[in-house]
């Protein structure tokens, strides 16, 4: 079939005018291939698609959190003008659900609503304004239902279900789970502390909104241009909800203007279809606005935590107990594998004998909770590092110091048994961070605090497992072209979200083939041209890929020295090398250009593909079945320890975070640079999670429905921040690296509240932590009043 | 947004043929809040009229005693301005802090007054400085103080076919403090939560000869508290002549509950404020 508009049909290096005219090599600094497009404007996301003839298509939401649907008027909608056709669910030929792992997701809603961003109708209109007009003619008769927004209520006997199919009731997924003798060892414990936490929404906030455009040829075939984290998985749940044949679909992933988890499954892409069927063959377009966005977009789920950890005097850890609400929304969006990654992170990167452990993802009225950037560590992080701050401080011995003497170590058994065979740095990061100037010198940097300001220290260990876990396949197929001009095509099948994997693609492959960047090209993904290999998603990205590329580049390379050893009459391959567009024989100094090769190279012999499944836990834990599906447990785990120092103002409550620093264990570092602006961006996230993202849900309406309203930080608030990687080789990763992705998200929320702590002496159980939130705080301890934060108990 | 006719007129009488033909339009200079409201469709003008390019209005005019502000100078252009550095150092520091670099850039003197939101940030320094305001219509040219002319949250005193054409300040000669402090929610494209603007003339001694204040975000226009002025004059600037004034801050301002913070919060933090003062009496932060 012939291209969409202006998809172009491969990206190459020419675009930089620094040019990088060196053999790319592992572990150097060589410059994005993405980012002078992306400065400069010239790179076409999916928000970027127009074309003649465009028809924009939209959504009508419910608007109300609960209730049975009578009826949907389109008579006036229809007659506006400008409108092309509007649908309901009717016109929705297949099983109009969609999901991961359950299926429950209507893509036009059928019975009822579930949520005040559930789409009731599509309309397809010749220009915006028409569309913005006509969706305000849909008129609903939708009789209102009593709604369930609180994870615990929700889970009460006559809560009012939210799916009254679904056998569980409103509990998506009930994880339980017991290592050692469990709840009976809090008897034997020294010293036990109980604490208890709620987490916030985050939204992803991405520059890009949900968008696409899609058109339908002469053929049938439907190809979709998406902002999507995961192009293969979507083009089966858009036949599957529309009734087609898969291969009928055609998903193509540009670059997304960001996606942090919140593209990791079906936004606009069913929708986007639906109207291509309906537009006559016109190209179609949808992209949300950001309001729309915030109502009808994914969120971090929001957590209630309650916490027990018991040690003996020594600061050995002996138990710990973790309880788990995550508010999971309406549907299935990834929100029991969220739970599930929470529950295996829930005990921290320690040894801890007796675990007890127990969660649920639990259905609301709410908005969709889903995959953000830390995927449910970030909240249990939150939680187990601040119990870990307090029992240093009940203890009086040194946070670090906790840390270390209870830490992973290689061989050691996670919190859910889970033998830890992959390289474990956990150690080597908490021995930086123990000889840093920020921990050493704390001291008396928080002596030296100006008038009415109250300085304080924090630190937190982090991990991080990557993969899908021991059920679902986590594979990749990668494919490298010697195309017919000589260069060095890699066939992407992992989407670059703007973690910078296409670029470490190239310099893998490059690297392994000696080519510079000018001699490589890049395809971007596309269920029609890239083969299979994944979401980008779980720090999987370059581990799953990288390795797959690995042989696909060898395999190529190896062709190419054979050929060019038979045409050079050298002994063998061995006496041959590659270098930046020619291969050249060692001994003779002849050379041919890979020009010249790739002519005399059959069309066959030019592409190498190759698979790799990524290796999962052998261990045989008690874990359930359900949660073995839902990912539990992982067997790569990349770790981390964080330190930061903040001051608070005692006259308003202003927290300013003044350093951080970020020390972390993801295996050998292919491109520092890249890694550095994972850190950054994870601790950016994170600092935003801890101080001011603050999303409003009252009775599931959002009450805070723009960036005027919900804060994410500016670049003034997010001060330097230091990134140190502690380099383990990691025997299994390509060239040794783990994944570097999400780790860093989950270090701010437990090392700033600990610092707060450590300032103003009063830790806080509710985020973020607000400047009113910590004055009113400060004002409370002052007063010797009866602290309604955490109740810090000792029950021997 | 719908699409809607604009008319940039380039001198004040074609503004002036303009609005007598289009009495329902908008006027607008930077439009920092205007698209906004616009976007949410909460207003719907059928026309816009935009001053930035009335060079009449524009910049800043050095009067001997007094220093004119053109209505749509911008505050990018302000705070860059020797004359403001150099005479309102007080509104420099508001500008300073004032949302973003785009919107400095764009946003006006002008329309930060018309707007008359609490929390503008350049309200308090101006209320403090006894700015008076020149509004002008093809008939004639009137002034009045500023704190006359915003009387409730979005609420001025300006007519059909009157513009705010720009401000007059007298030049300081004896205030040797000039503090403005903003407490927003993040560090840049922050809008006040509360803010405190103080103008004080100190004697070598610390002793507070005389004293205006002027308080953002937390009544339906700038606070000014001429009781708590009266009580600080006089003394020595302390610690403890401070903390006795917050009560009589706290019970005079009148904010209210926002998504932004609580009216508790701001009335706690609208007085001590005050406190930060104290660091002036020695010589400054």
């Amino acid at each position: 079939m012939r291209h969409p508009a202006g998809h172009k049909d491969s990206r190459t290096s020419k675009r930089s005018p620094d040019r990088y005219d060196r053999p790319l090599s592992i572990g150097t600094r060589v410059p994005r291939i993405d980012a002078y497009a992306k400065v400069t404007g010239r790179e076409k996301f999916a928000a970027d698609y127009y074309g003649d003839d465009l028809v924009w298509a939209g959504v009508k939401r419910a608007g109300v959190p609960h209730a049975r649907i009578e009826g949907i008027d389109l008579k006036r909608c229809r007659e506006a003008p400008g409108v092309i056709c509007a649908l309901t669910h009717e016109h929705v030929a297949g099983t109009n659900r969609q999901g991961v792992i359950r299926k429950d997701q209507p893509v036009l809603a059928d019975d009822k609503v579930r949520h005040c961003g559930d789409a009731i109708a599509l309309v397809l209109a010749e220009d915006k304004e028409s569309l913005e007009r006509a969706l305000s003619m849909v008129s609903m008769d939708l009789e209102p239902m009593p709604g369930v927004f609180d994870p615990e209520e929700a889970l009460e006997e006559n809560a009012p279900l939210v799916h009254e199919d679904h056998p569980g009731g409103n509990a998506l997924l009930k994880g339980e789970l017991q290592k050692g003798i469990g709840q009976a060892a809090a008897a034997e414990c020294e010293v036990l502390l109980e604490g208890c936490f709620e987490t916030s929404y985050q939204e992803h906030a991405y520059l890009e909104t949900e968008c696409g455009w899609a058109q339908q040829d002469e053929e049938g075939k439907l190809a979709i241009v998406c902002s999507t984290q995961t192009p293969f998985r979507d083009r089966m749940e858009v036949a599957e909800a529309l009734g087609l044949d898969p291969v009928s679909v055609r998903i193509i992933a540009p670059y997304p203007g960001g996606a942090f988890g919140g593209k990791d499954g079906v936004t606009v892409q069913t929708l986007l279809g639906l109207a291509a069927l309906h537009s006559g063959g016109r190209p179609v377009k949808m992209w949300w606005g950001r309001e729309e966005s915030f109502v009808a977009g994914t969120k971090r789920h929001p957590a209630s935590m309650r916490y027990r950890l018991g040690a003996k005097w020594d600061g050995a850890l002996h138990f710990l107990e973790a309880k788990l609400f995550f508010d999971t929304g309406p549907y299935d969006h990834l929100g029991g594998v969220v739970l599930t990654l929470a529950l295996e992170h829930a005990s921290g990167p320690y040894r801890i004998p007796n675990v007890k452990l127990e969660g649920y993802a639990v259905y609301t009225n709410n908005p969709v909770g889903g995959a953000f950037r830390g995927f449910g560590v970030p909240q249990v992080t939150g939680a187990v590092e601040q119990m870990m701050d307090m029992l240093a401080h009940r203890l009086s011995i040194d946070p670090v110091e906790l840390r270390m003497k209870n830490a992973l170590r290689r061989g050691d058994r996670s919190g859910v048994g889970k033998t830890l065979v992959s390289s474990t740095g956990l150690m080597e990061c908490l021995d930086v961070v123990s000889k840093h100037p920020f921990w050493t010198d704390r001291d008396e940097w928080k002596s030296a605090a100006g008038p009415f300001k109250r300085r304080g220290v924090g630190m937190s260990a982090v991990m991080q497992a990557s993969g899908y876990g021991p059920v679902v396949p986590d594979y990749a197929n990668a494919k490298v072209e010697l195309t017919q001009e000589g260069k060095i095509r890699v066939y992407c099948g992992v989407v670059d979200m703007g973690q910078g994997n296409a670029s470490t693609n190239l310099q893998i492959a490059g690297s392994i083939l000696a080519q510079t960047l000018e001699e490589m090209e890049l395809v971007l993904p596309d269920t029609d041209r890239t083969l299979p290999s994944g979401s980008a998603s779980a720090s999987r990205c370059s581990y799953t890929f990288g390795n797959a590329l690995i042989g696909a580049a060898e395999t190529l390379k190896r062709r190419i020295l054979q050929r060019a050893a038979d045409l050079l009459m050298a002994q063998s391959a061995d006496q041959l090398a590659l270098v930046p567009g020619r291969v050249r024989c060692l001994g003779t100094g002849r050379e041919l250009s890979l020009e010249r090769m790739a002519r005399l190279m059959d069309e066959t012999e030019r592409v190498a593909v190759h698979h790799f499944r990524a290796p999962v836990a052998l261990d045989k834990l008690a874990v359930a079945d359900d949660l073995r599906l839902h990912g539990m447990p992982h067997t790569l785990f990349s770790y981390g320890a964080h330190v930061t120092r903040v001051e608070v103002d005692e006259l308003t409550g202003y927290v300013e975070v003044k350093d951080y620093l970020a020390v972390s264990d993801c295996g050998t570092v292919i491109n520092p640079q890249i890694y550095e602006q994972q850190i950054h961006g994870g601790v950016a996230q994170g600092l935003g999670y801890v101080l001011m993202e603050d999303f409003r849900v009252t009775e599931g309406a959002v009450g805070t429905p723009n960036f005027a309203t919900y804060l994410i930080p500016t670049a003034p608030d997010i001060q330097d921040i230091e990134s140190i990687a502690v380099e383990i080789h990691e025997h299994t990763g390509p060239f040794g690296l783990k994944g570097v992705g999400e780790i860093a998200t989950n270090g701010p929320l437990p090392a700033v509240s600990n610092a707060v702590a450590d300032a103003c002496g009063v830790r806080f159980d509710r985020f973020p932590l607000t400047p009113e939130r910590v004055l009113m705080g400060m004002r409370t301890a002052e007063h010797g009043k009866e602290s309604r934060e955490y109740q810090l108990q000792t029950e021997r | 947004m719908p699409l809607r006719d604009v008319f940039l007129p380039r001198t004040l009488d074609d503004l002036w043929d303009t609005l007598e033909q289009r009495p329902e339009s908008m006027v607008y200079a930077g439009g920092t809040d205007l698209f906004v409201r616009l976007r949410s469709g909460s207003i719907a003008p059928p026309s816009l009229v935009c001053l930035e390019r009335l060079n009449e209005i524009k910049g800043v005019r050095d009067e001997g005693e007094f220093l004119f502000i053109g209505a749509a100078t911008t505050h990018g252009f302000l705070l860059a301005h020797p004359l403001t550095v150099e005479h309102f150092p007080i509104l420099a520091k508001a500008l300073a802090v004032l949302a973003s670099p785009p919107v400095r850039h764009m946003g006006t003197i002008g329309g930060n007054i018309v707007n008359a939101s609490p929390a503008g940030d350049t309200l308090p320094p101006l209320y403090v400085l006894d700015a008076e305001i020149e509004i002008s219509s093809r008939r004639e040219v009137r002034r009045m103080p500023l704190a006359d002319f915003i009387f409730g949250p979005g609420e001025v005193l300006l007519g059909k076919g009157e513009i705010l054409t720009g401000v007059r300040v007298k030049k300081l000669t004896n205030e040797n403090v000039h503090h403005y402090e903003k407490v927003g929610l993040r560090k840049g494209q922050a809008c006040a939560v509360a803010s405190l603007a103080a103008l004080l003339r100190l004697s070598p001694s610390g002793v507070v000869e005389e004293a205006r204040l002027a308080w953002g975000s937390v009544g339906p226009t700038v606070v000014t508290l001429t009781e708590v002025e009266h009580a600080l004059t006089g003394e020595v600037l302390s610690h403890d002549t401070l903390k006795g004034l917050i009560p009589l801050v706290r019970d005079n301002v009148s904010p209210i509950d926002d998504v932004r913070a609580s009216a508790e919060y701001r009335r706690i933090v609208a007085g001590q404020l005050l406190l930060r003062l104290q660091q002036y009496r020695w010589g400054g932060p």
